[in-house]
């Protein structure tokens, strides 16, 4: 309850200064001293205050969301929603999710990632940007998900549940924004070129025209006629009009060579438009490179954000990351945010670039693509085809290559823990088919991998629903709404996860631990040891805990940590491991020189811990 | 007494009228106590702020007139269509007289035929015509952020009023009426030789002894606070009908009227029709899909305090009185199946309901157009929207549920011979069904205007008017750093040619009109950066307007 005098207060007027004694004067004439109920904002929509809720990243998981497909918390922002139709908007908002942190809670997982919450190009090819990489203003929150006040209380009701949120944000491109008025006629077009005998007939779109090296060109009749002049689109009724904030509305802002034909060619890379008329921004300029820092800063002090997924890394030069990490990392420690974590996104499966994005003043980590096609594809997804499964023995070449393809130094002003210890591990996500989808439905295999994600050294990352064994194919398909569900945490997959993440909450050594591949093997067959995969999570910062993860990514047998006289050899000698995935706790006993033979059934794995420890944990 | 000099000096000037404004005096339903007429939705929507609110489009519909006080139109029309002391100039009503006025010469010939059939037919209006200019070349433009600001700024509107009125044997009475209103723009402005026509009335009505009915399609709303344009209680506007009780039937101290009827709006949430094959032959045929009219159940219980053969109340004020008004409604929506027009995929609509309870406490001081009047109410789901309008925003089972206005407001006029002060005021407090905290459609608001007059002489004065409204939003300001919060000041000059007579409420009145309003931060933001209202803070609205009422059923 607040007085009426506070409830209409007098604000800044200006030029009315001198009236307000008589407006004053008015009012306690008109209504007196009333004490009415008033407007007023939740707590958690309003003050921030910046901390750092995190102690080690590594301690975390991951659950990303799509905001819009979660949860419909408030059907007052369903605008122009089309339920079903998953190229459109289908409600979910940042209320839905703020709602429903107690299933996110339930899971197992300690991290947000939200898609993007800046306000969009509303659709484009009668597409929606329900996805939010379609940016229009980058200081603007997109209304379809709630306002600023719905964010703040998101983020801070999920703080207050020892969740963090990290926000999605792009600077490579902006949405579709402009046009290339290649025929200078003032719009639009997309038109047929050539004569088809003398001239190849073309189909020229000025929203999205391919790749030129010297620029989008203008032609008319008679020839090129330099380069097209870009035209910002005016229309309102949705969104698409000049982006905002500054440079971003001016063509100087953009390269204007045209869309990427090639990812090979690293100049089209770093320079073309996205593919989908996504205008790519001159992240080179110093104007540009402010801008990104301080818009995107700006989120994070509004929201009280603890990091940032980085869309489309590899398309922004390197200088670029540096000047921008040590932009947002200097700003927030200012304020005493530290270890704000940013990652990206190289949508590649060369593991050397992905570590290039990790060197020195760069990013704290990125997302494993190349464990995604490596390991979750090539070994997980396809057990059920001996043809195309490789052999476990690429997932220890993979990770050994990190230590040296990746940073082995943390970032100065970072998250205080190596790139190369912390890589972002994701089996599927939304830019791909979900791993069910790929993997023909086999939910054996999809538990089996997530029992990998979730003890292997890094970041794990959940993509949401495939706690409920979503299964869609690719985007927009792999894009379900959650809420038609009724948010079940009784499923078998949901309570794997849940009880992995519990076992990895009390184990020090499978959140910090280093790792050691204890047996991998080249086989997929009928072979003694066709696709095992067994390592060791100790040492390091993981003090005295201990574990071991033994996996059968082999779709049809039962096979053991063993090929003929050679079994496989633990650094622990003479203890008593104790599965804790086990409903009835086999035990397993290493010998005096630490060799261990373990059988393990197909698709399945067995999570090891000491048996002191295991029973210290609970387990 | 100067106040009897007054009286006999205003009954002179309104002899040529006198007759009309005795019979005509307001049609006669309990609640149509007031003069004053709500137009449709279109009428200060230029403003686009605050006609956002779908719990607001009172703002927007109102083409109100003036409320002179003391709600004595259920006595005198309905139940008693006779002569009052009371009844002033251009029929608006200064005062209940409370039984003690005599008998004219009038009367007693129409005593004498009373039971001969006998009818005419009626003319009245009510109108406001402005054209102001904001001082910077462009048109005056309606700057109010609340849902009820005042009325200085308001578009021009027009009503025209055809009546029938007839006197049938055994002293029954009936009255057709038919009532247009115009909105702008007009011709003279727009050069476009086509009118937007609203029919405001169309309604029959009867009455009998101590009882009174009516049918039609009808305004229906009880005091207004003129300065605000608005009907702070009650203001229906429904297809329907209603029935009058005075419960003594002389005086009708007493009275209760009861009131049922619907509206159908032509907006999706409430009405739809979709194509459909045809059942023979070729092509398609439309078919209704949608068809939920809001139903409305209202009833008002009046009892005047005043003084009376049997009871002295106010020794040596006849004129003076009190009343006390409870009001209430009752909504009810149906459930229905919409065709989504963008997925054209049917989806549930649910039912609805709501009501609402009010009280208004009325003082009239018995001096020329003295009153006081308290409005308080509360509505409740449905009932906290505009009948005229839909709700835009819902609970997340797609009610009203939970939604609520509440209301506290007074209005009033205090004048002499020689100076006058008005005013109006209000808080409002209006919260949404969204399951949301922070909504546009959460807010507190309010307004107080005053506008001292004075009578410069018999037929010239100069008004100033200074007002402030501010709301509220359980919003962030565009900054996300404070609440949104949005306020304006205006003050101005009004100089005015009153050829009938020293009042606030006389009318015909020609004005000359000058405001300057001064408008915050917050109020700037609600418009888009492309708007001048997002970048000036000062606005001037300086212009000629005339406005008037005579012989209406809604504007005595």
């Amino acid at each position: 309850m607040m007085r009426f005098s506070s409830l209409f207060t007098l604000s800044k007027f200006g030029a009315s200064r001198a009236f307000r004694p008589l407006a004053m004067g008015m009012l306690a004439l008109g209504l007196g001293s009333f004490t009415p109920s008033c407007v007023s904002l939740p707590e958690d929509g309003t003050t921030v205050t910046l901390g750092t809720h995190v102690d080690d990243w590594r301690d975390e998981v991951i659950y990303q969301v799509l905001v819009d497909r979660f949860a419909n918390g408030d059907v007052n922002n369903d605008y122009l929603v089309r339920p079903g139709a998953l190229a459109r908007y289908q409600g979910g908002d940042w209320k839905g999710l703020e709602d429903h942190l107690d299933y996110i809670k339930e899971l197992g997982v300690t991290t947000l990632w939200i898609s993007p919450v800046i306000r969009n190009v509303e659709t484009d090819a009668d597409v929606d940007a329900y996805h939010g990489y379609w940016a229009q203003d980058l200081t603007q929150p997109n209304p379809h998900f709630g306002d600023i006040v719905s964010l703040r209380s998101l983020v801070k009701r999920a703080h207050s549940q020892n969740l963090k949120v990290v926000l999605d944000i792009v600077t490579n491109h902006m949405g579709q924004v402009f046009f290339y008025d290649m025929n200078l006629n003032g719009k639009a077009d997309i038109y047929i070129g050539g004569t088809g005998t003398s001239s190849q007939v073309t189909r020229v779109s000025e929203f999205d025209p391919d790749w030129n090296p010297i620029g989008v060109q203008a032609e008319t009749s008679l020839g090129l006629a330099g380069r097209a002049p870009i035209v910002f689109f005016q229309d309102p009724t949705i969104q698409r009009i000049a982006p905002v904030p500054g440079i971003l509305a001016r063509a100087e802002g953009y390269h204007g060579f045209g869309r990427i034909l090639n990812y090979d060619v690293p100049e089209q890379t770093m320079l073309g438009d996205f593919p989908g008329g996504l205008k790519d921004v001159a992240t080179e300029l110093p104007e540009v490179r402010a801008t990104m820092v301080d818009a995107y800063t700006r989120w994070a002090e509004l929201v009280d954000l603890d990091g940032f997924r980085i869309d489309t890394v590899k398309h922004v030069e390197h200088e670029f990351w540096k000047v921008f990490t040590e932009g947002v990392r200097t700003r927030l420690a200012r304020q005493g945010k530290e270890k704000f974590l940013m990652f990206g996104e190289a949508f590649d499966g060369n593991d050397q670039l992905l570590g290039s994005f990790t060197q020195k003043g760069e990013l704290d980590s990125v997302f494993y693509f190349s464990q995604h096609y490596q390991v979750f594809r090539d070994i997980f997804m396809y057990a059920h085809d001996a043809a195309a499964q490789r052999g476990t023995d690429q997932i220890e070449k993979l990770w050994a290559a990190r230590a040296t393809n990746w940073s082995a130094e943390p970032q100065d002003q970072g998250i205080g823990v190596a790139p190369n210890k912390i890589p972002v591990n994701f089996m599927d996500n939304h830019d791909v088919a979900r791993f069910l989808f790929a993997a023909l439905g086999d939910v054996a295999a999809l538990r089996n991998a997530l029992t990998l994600l979730l003890t292997e050294e890094g970041l794990p990352c959940i993509y949401y629903g495939t706690e409920l064994d979503f299964s869609g194919g690719n985007d927009p398909a792999n894009r379900e709404v959650v809420w038609n569900t009724g948010f079940p945490t009784t499923g078998d997959t949901f309570r794997h996860v849940a009880k992995i993440l519990g076992v990895r909450k009390a184990s020090l050594a499978l959140r910090r631990g280093n790792t050691s591949v204890l047996w991998s093997s080249p086989h997929v067959a009928d072979e003694e040891d066709a696709g095992i995969i067994a390592y060791e999570r100790s040492g390091g910062d993981a003090e005295d805990s201990y574990a071991l993860v033994v996996l059968n990514t082999n779709g049809k047998k039962s096979s053991s940590t063993s090929s003929g006289e050679s079994v496989m050899k633990t650094g622990k000698a003479s203890a008593t491991l104790v599965d804790v995935l086990d409903p009835n706790r086999a035990s397993y006993k290493t010998n005096a020189d630490g060799t261990l033979k373990v059988s393990v059934e197909a698709q399945s794995g067995k999570l090891l811990l000491l048996e002191s420890e295991a029973s210290e944990l609970g387990f | 007494m100067r106040s009897n000099d007054h009286s006999s000096a205003r009954s002179k000037r309104t002899g040529a009228v006198f007759s009309l404004a005795v019979f005509l005096l307001p049609s006669g339903a309990l609640a149509q106590s007031s003069p004053g007429g709500r137009g449709p939705s279109t009428g200060d929507g230029t403003s686009g702020v605050a006609q956002g609110s779908s719990g607001t489009s009172a703002n927007g519909a109102s083409a109100a007139t003036p409320s002179p006080g003391p709600d004595t139109n259920e006595l005198n029309d309905r139940f008693e269509p006779k002569a009052k002391a009371g009844t002033v100039a251009n029929g608006t009503n200064a005062g209940p007289t409370p039984g003690t006025a005599e008998p004219t010469k009038a009367d007693d010939k129409k005593d004498a035929k009373k039971d001969e059939p006998s009818g005419k037919f009626e003319f009245g209006s009510y109108g406001r015509v402005r054209a102001v200019s904001d001082l910077r070349g462009g048109t005056g433009r309606g700057a109010n952020i609340v849902s009820f600001g005042p009325r200085t700024d308001e578009e021009s509107y027009a009503e025209i009023e055809l009546r029938r009125e007839d006197t049938w044997k055994d002293g029954i009475k009936t009255r057709i009426v038919t009532t247009l209103a115009l909105l702008p723009p007009f011709f003279h402005f727009s050069g476009k030789m086509t009118q937007a026509i609203a029919l405001r009335n169309l309604y029959a009505q009867g009455t009998i002894d101590r009882y009174t009915l009516w049918v039609g399609s009808r305004m229906y709303r009880g005091d207004d606070i003129y300065l605000l344009n608005w009907w702070p209680l009650d203001n229906q506007n429904t297809v329907g009908g209603g029935v009058g009780i005075k419960f003594d039937k002389e005086r009708g101290d007493t009275m209760l009227a009861l009131h049922a009827g619907m509206q159908r709006l032509d907006d999706p949430f409430q009405t739809q029709s979709v194509a459909a094959v045809a059942p023979y032959g070729f092509g398609s045929t439309q078919v209704i899909k949608v068809d939920r009219p809001r139903t409305i159940e209202t009833a008002k219980l009046i009892h005047f305090f005043r003084n009376s053969p049997d009871k002295t109340l106010f020794p040596g004020n006849d004129a003076m009185g009190f009343k006390a008004v409870v009001y209430g409604e009752a909504h009810q929506l149906a459930a229905g199946v919409q065709r989504d027009p963008l997925t054209d995929r049917d989806r549930a609509l649910p039912a609805d309901t709501g009501f609402l309870a009010g009280v208004q406490l009325g003082y009239w001081t018995g001096v020329r157009d003295g009153f006081v009047h308290v409005f308080a109410k509360h509505a409740r789901g449905i009932a906290a929207y505009d009948p005229l309008a839909v709700p835009t925003t819902f609970a997340n089972d797609r009610t009203t549920s939970g939604a609520s206005d509440t209301i506290i407001a007074t209005g009033g006029n205090l004048e002499t011979e020689a100076v006058g002060v008005q005013w109006g005021a209000y808080l409002r407090f209006f919260r949404d069904a969204s399951e949301g905290a922070t909504s546009r459609e959460k807010y507190d608001e309010g307004a107080v205007v005053v506008r001292p007059n004075i009578f410069i002489s018999d037929h010239f004065g100069v008004a100033v008017e200074g007002s402030y409204q501010q709301r509220r939003y359980a919003l962030a300001d565009a900054d996300g750093e404070s609440k949104l919060t949005t306020g304006l000041f205006r003050a101005g000059v009004i100089p005015y040619f009153s050829p009938a007579g020293r009042g606030s409420f006389k009318r015909p009145q020609l004005r000359i009109l000058y405001m300057a309003t001064a408008r915050d931060k917050g109020a700037r933001s609600l418009y888009p950066k492309e708007d001048v209202f997002s970048q000036r803070s000062v606005e001037h609205f300086f212009g000629l307007g005339a406005e008037w009422w005579f012989n209406s059923s809604s504007y005595p």
